[in-house]
């Protein structure tokens, strides 16, 4: 790991505008929860539109395309339940991320719980955040020609580049409009530990469903589940760079690697480039620096001890990760898992949630 | 005489009702004429496309109010008309001062009530009637509440007779809502017809919330000279949390639930993320009886255990004071003017409705035999609610208030109807402007050095052709009030 967002002056400053203050638990909850849905909410609209974008070309089943995408969202047994195979029908697999009820991340349902942590911090947010979080759900809602259900069924690439642009715009406006303190600090802890998990799930998916030993610097095709492999080089660039504009990372990537798209190049990137803001590298280690305002190192008596060491111990692990990343999947499952144990460890110090033992024992990274 | 054209023309007042922008020859008021006229000159077309974008600002900023029996939560706009309700310099003077001495005595009474009870000693109020009002707390009795002010809040609702005299309707002492919404629709006024305003020469509004946050602070406890408060909401269901959102942006205060708080040593704290922190002042949008399980309600999962033995102690704030209910209950209403002849030694300088009290064997009798007539209220009731209007009632609803009444008769006063006045109102169904009824809410701030009467209000209007009842849970709307300045501006 080489680069660093963020100089320590900038730290010093911050830590003095900080103020001894603190944020209501249930106010630093919100936010962080906030900002969790928000980074998915652009993801899973992302991840929607570079895949409607590939299945659009032939040479993929349908399938192909679809049926990560219900795995990534968790989904995949209860799609199987209500649809049964219906993995290749796009149609079905959009509408059931995007609208249904009871699909537990579908971008409607996201967007409503961004909106819904939003209104219970309503005097966290500046205006303009809370207006443009609002305005997409409102949006949304919308049963007009504008609305969003018109736009979805007439022009679907406006509407999912819309809940992008809309996301975006209120990952920008907090930037720029609010203070930059507390609560924010706890929105962009959420937004960056939603995106390493999302990142690396995305990766891992991909990876199963399409990878194949990527230490080994293969190229072949290593799928037990499909019938028929992929061992089209057109194909599985195509795959691939899907993949990466679905992590908005497409450019940044052939920047660095001059336009060849390989799947070990591809992982590599994803996970250990700093400089890429998608990155599990990078998100994790942003997620670490937000922490690290919020509840200093030095300051050993706040709460948050055990969180911070977790984050430092997953930050440091990830960094000394050999380059050739061997075992790419069980990498992957220990971000995910490791992130989700973070996660339950700040509710527990820092926010109020009642100890879960099962899940609360940290094992060794 | 200027004869209106375009949106006024023809504008059909309704007689024996006074009408607050158009007097009784067809023609603008005079001291209104000028944003009248610029007004009238707008197209059906034109005020209706400035009325949806209203609509929609209000919609995408949130300005919102939760409607209760949704099960999905949903959320409304207030329905607001950019037809202004005004009020000139000179009625403003009157209305002010007005407030000012009547908020003067309601405090002076609850102090007295809560203490020595002279008013009863001295004066013929009846001290059973008083002391029976549900809002009545007699384990608070001889507790000097920290900061000194008891309603430290207040609206008080205002309505026009025939003749244009101002009446006070009712008081709201304990947590009165709207003002959120005064500040809103004064920004969108000002967006949308900015030349109109500019001609009315209007008081602003904006700086409630400063002012609100000043009195705040200086009503904390004895001794505390940068005192923290907060916001204290039910949570994002309760009807008015886009209120409570609101005034804690606008002051920069955390806005809290009642778990975020707890009580230790009798002083109030707030649980951050790097500890208790100390709360001095908590303006609590939470009723009295969801205010502390230990005191009062034990199921209340509102409230914060201890909070009144903190209350109690001195060491917190509560805005307003619990036990308020009793001076706006409205069976002790009539006696608000003896109240101000008694604590100030003056008349009083607002009119009041004349009341009857069914408590009263020879009121009620009165009430009983002219149902049909009057308008019957609960006490404890509001927003509507518990109410006959007995010119519009069916037999049947007569007959059940009439067995009401004789069940528990101090639950229920009666007014006759009295014919509020209107205001020029955009109907949107019919693309026109009409005349509807209308009621003004002022809200007075009252720290240690005494009132403030913010210049301004929530006129809400009833938007049902024929209908007498403003509240939004009935059907009602809001306008923005534009008090005009004293002089001219240079």
């Amino acid at each position: 790991m080489t680069q660093r967002p963020r100089n320590s002056t900038n730290f010093h400053l911050r830590a003095q505008r900080h103020g001894p203050a603190g944020l209501i638990s249930r106010v630093a909850d919100c936010c962080m929860w906030f900002g969790r849905y928000l980074e998915r909410a652009e993801s899973i609209a992302r991840q929607l539109q570079a895949t409607s974008s590939l299945a659009l070309d032939a040479e993929l089943p349908p399938t192909r395309c679809w049926h990560p995408l219900v795995v990534v969202a968790g989904e995949e047994a209860h799609f199987k339940e209500r649809f049964g195979e219906a993995f290749g029908d796009g149609e079905r697999v959009q509408h059931f991320l995007v609208w249904d009820d009871r699909c537990w991340v579908s971008l409607f349902r996201t967007v409503a719980a961004a909106r819904e942590n939003a209104r219970s911090i309503r005097e966290v947010l500046s205006g303009d955040v809370w207006e443009t979080v609002n305005e997409l759900y409102v949006w949304m809602q919308n049963e007009g020609p504008e609305g969003g259900p018109a736009v979805y069924r007439a022009r679907r690439d406006d509407f999912y580049r819309r809940v992008r642009q809309m996301t975006q715009l209120a990952l920008g406006l907090m930037r720029s409009t609010m203070l930059h303190d507390t609560a924010l600090d706890f929105i962009w802890l959420g937004v960056m530990l939603e995106r390493t998990n999302q990142t690396a799930r995305l990766l891992d998916v991909h990876h199963h469903a399409f990878g194949g030993e990527v230490g080994a610097g293969a190229t072949e095709v290593h799928d037990a589940t499909a019938p028929g492999a992929l061992n089209h080089q057109v194909v599985e660039t195509a795959v691939w760079v899907s993949l990466l504009r679905a992590c908005s990372g497409f450019e940044p990537f052939v920047k660095s690697f001059a336009g060849r798209v390989t799947p070990a190049a591809v992982a590599h990137f994803l996970v250990t480039d700093a400089r890429f803001p998608r990155s599990v590298t990078y998100s994790l280690h942003a997620a670490y620096e937000r922490f690290s305002y919020l509840r200093p190192p030095s300051d050993g008596d706040l709460p948050g001890g055990e969180s911070l060491a977790m984050l430092a111990r997953l930050d440091k692990w990830i960094a000394n990760l050999p380059p050739s990343l061997p075992d790419l999947h069980a990498i992957l499952t220990q971000i995910v898992d490791e992130t989700a144990r973070i996660g339950e460890t700040i509710g527990r110090e820092l926010l109020g949630y009642e100890p879960t033992p099962s899940v609360a024992s940290s094992p060794e990274g | 005489m200027k004869s209106l054209s375009g949106l006024l023309t023809d504008y059909p007042a309704l007689p024996g009702t006074f009408d607050e922008l158009i007097g009784t020859d067809g023609a603008p008021r005079p001291e209104f004429a000028e944003c009248l006229a610029m007004l009238g000159a707008l197209s059906p077309d034109e005020f209706a496309r400035a009325q949806s974008l209203a609509e929609l600002a209000l919609l995408n900023q949130g300005v919102t109010f939760s409607v209760y029996k949704d099960s999905r939560g949903t959320e409304k706009i207030f329905p607001f008309c950019l037809v202004p309700r005004m009020v000139s310099a000179r009625d403003w003077d009157h209305v002010q001062r007005g407030l000012e001495q009547r908020i003067t005595a309601l405090n002076l009474f609850l102090d007295d009530v809560y203490g020595d009870q002279r008013l009863f000693a001295e004066t013929k109020v009846p001290r059973d009637l008083v002391l029976g009002a549900q809002g009545y707390l007699p384990k608070l009795r001889h507790i000097r509440p920290a900061g000194g002010v008891r309603v430290v809040i207040a609206g008080i609702d205002l309505i026009r007779d025939p003749d244009g005299v101002y009446r006070v309707l009712e008081d709201n002492l304990r947590t009165p809502s709207g003002v959120s919404y005064v500040v809103e629709n004064r920004v969108l006024s000002k967006r949308i017809f900015p030349r109109i305003f500019d001609a009315a020469n209007v008081q602003r509004v904006d700086s409630y919330p400063t002012k609100l946050a000043e009195t705040l602070s200086s009503v904390a406890p004895d001794g505390i000279v940068d005192p923290n408060i907060v916001v204290l909401t039910p949570g994002q269901f309760n009807s008015a949390y886009f209120e409570h959102t609101f005034l804690a942006r606008n002051m920069g205060v955390d806005l809290v639930q009642g778990g975020d708080l707890f009580v230790d040593d009798d002083k109030v704290f707030l649980k951050t993320t790097r500890g208790p922190r100390r709360i001095h002042v908590i303006y609590r949008r939470i009723d009295d009886a969801f205010l502390d399980p230990e005191h009062f309600r034990p199921d209340s999962m509102l409230g914060v255990p201890g909070l009144m033995r903190a209350w109690r102690a001195g060491n917190v704030t509560l805005v307003n004071a619990p036990g308020n209910g009793v001076a706006d209950d409205k069976a002790v209403y009539p006696f608000v003017p003896d109240m101000i002849r008694f604590y100030l030694g003056e008349e009083p300088i607002l009119e009041q409705v004349p009341t009857y009290v069914c408590l009263r064997d020879n009121e009620r009798d009165y009430v009983l035999d002219h149902l049909d007539e009057l308008v019957v209220k609960a006490v404890d009731e509001a927003g509507g609610y518990g109410m006959l209007m007995g010119p519009q009632a069916s037999r049947a609803e007569i007959a059940e208030f009439r067995a009401r009444i004789i069940e528990n008769p101090r639950r229920y006063i009666a007014q006759p109807r009295v014919e509020l006045s209107t205001c020029p109102t955009w109907i949107p169904d019919k693309r026109q402007v009409a005349p509807r009824r209308v009621d003004l809410r002022p809200y007075i701030l009252t720290s240690r050095e005494g009132p403030w009467v913010l210049p301004g209000g929530l006129s809400r209007v009833a938007l049902v052709e024929g209908s007498y009842v403003v509240n939004s849970s009935q059907g009602g709307g809001s306008k923005d009030t534009w008090v005009q300045g004293n002089g001219g501006r240079p």
